[in-house]
């Protein structure tokens, strides 16, 4: 099952501090400059959705030919944007929460500080498995 | 995220953190043993309330915050809750604790170590009790702080202990 997805998560200071390729179609370099493209222009959108609603599930707020941004808000306003093909619309709400688990526990790291990139291999790992059960 | 840790412990390591801060590493400064109490009780708070709001919709305004720090938050850390909030709509906040529990083993004999626990009783504070007493309330100050930040709301956080074991902190959130 080919699918396009890009990953991001940027804190509440709109700094990036996590982005994969997490789709399994095969990666071409300038489509994951566009992606990223995409992800950032919609910040704006997400910022205006996320003071109308108290659920932390935003779904899809934006539209890019074939391609649909989702994006899941914390407490915190961290916000973890998907960039996905409508093919894959299911158990995107799973991956966010379960993603959002792992975030919680870089957060507990006393070593982390919060807002700088998230480095750890470990993370990657995980959340290119979670990806590839859910998307 | 689900191993459990007994209570005497965490009172244990508090106390022996406000104590070696004050006495120790910075025995003659007493305002910077302060500031580190409370910027370790700030990362303790910023990363507590992520980890506690994870499963509830976020906020809609700075009341709805407060309360979740006087009733989820506050049952977590201390199985209880704030048993008073005030609030002169203008952003100052009293948060009124009747009964804290870090301070129901404070010892009030000036003459003792600070770092035995004992029983409280309600006479009059010796001065260095009442030093210990104000260090150790920095430590929940910061915890306050770092999860209203985390929130969202900067704000300053400073206790008021006039009658133990009551305290109150008061909120006052900077526009």
């Amino acid at each position: 099952m080919a699918s396009t997805a890009c990953f991001v998560i940027v804190s509440k200071n709109d700094i990036p501090i996590y982005d994969a390729e997490v789709g399994s179609a095969p990666k071409k370099e300038d489509q994951a400059y566009q992606h990223q493209f995409i992800l950032h222009a919609a910040l704006d959108v997400v910022q205006d959705l996320a003071w109308t609603t108290n659920a932390m599930s935003l779904k899809s707020v934006d539209r890019f030919n074939e391609l649909v941004v989702s994006v899941y808000v914390t407490a915190g306003h961290t916000r973890f944007m998907l960039l996905h093909d409508t093919r894959t619309e299911d158990g995107i709400k799973s991956f966010f929460q379960e993603v959002h688990e792992l975030y919680i526990k870089i957060f507990l790291n006393p070593l982390y500080l919060p807002g700088s990139r998230i480095t750890s291999s470990h993370f990657d790992t995980k959340v290119r498995a979670l990806a590839r059960k859910y998307l | 995220m689900g191993r459990e840790v007994a209570e005497s412990c965490l009172d244990g390591v508090v106390m022996e953190m406000v104590s070696a801060y004050c006495s120790r590493f910075y025995a003659a400064k007493p305002e910077l043993a302060a500031g580190r109490i409370e910027a370790i009780g700030f990362q303790v708070g910023h990363q507590l309330s992520e980890r506690y709001t994870m499963d509830r919709p976020r906020f809609s305004d700075h009341l709805e915050a407060i309360k979740f720090i006087c009733k989820d938050f506050w049952s977590e850390l201390f199985k209880k809750q704030i048993d008073n909030l005030k609030t002169n709509h203008r952003g100052t906040f009293v948060l009124q604790d009747n009964h804290f529990p870090w301070l129901t083993r404070v010892s009030l004999d000036p003459s003792m170590e600070s770092t035995d626990a004992t029983e409280s009783d309600s006479a009059s504070l010796g001065d260095t009790a009442a030093q210990t007493t104000t260090m150790l309330l920095y430590f929940p100050c910061g915890i306050i702080r770092g999860a209203l930040t985390n929130l969202g709301i900067t704000c300053a956080v400073s206790a008021d202990m006039s009658n133990l074991p009551a305290c109150s902190f008061v909120v006052r959130i900077k526009t």
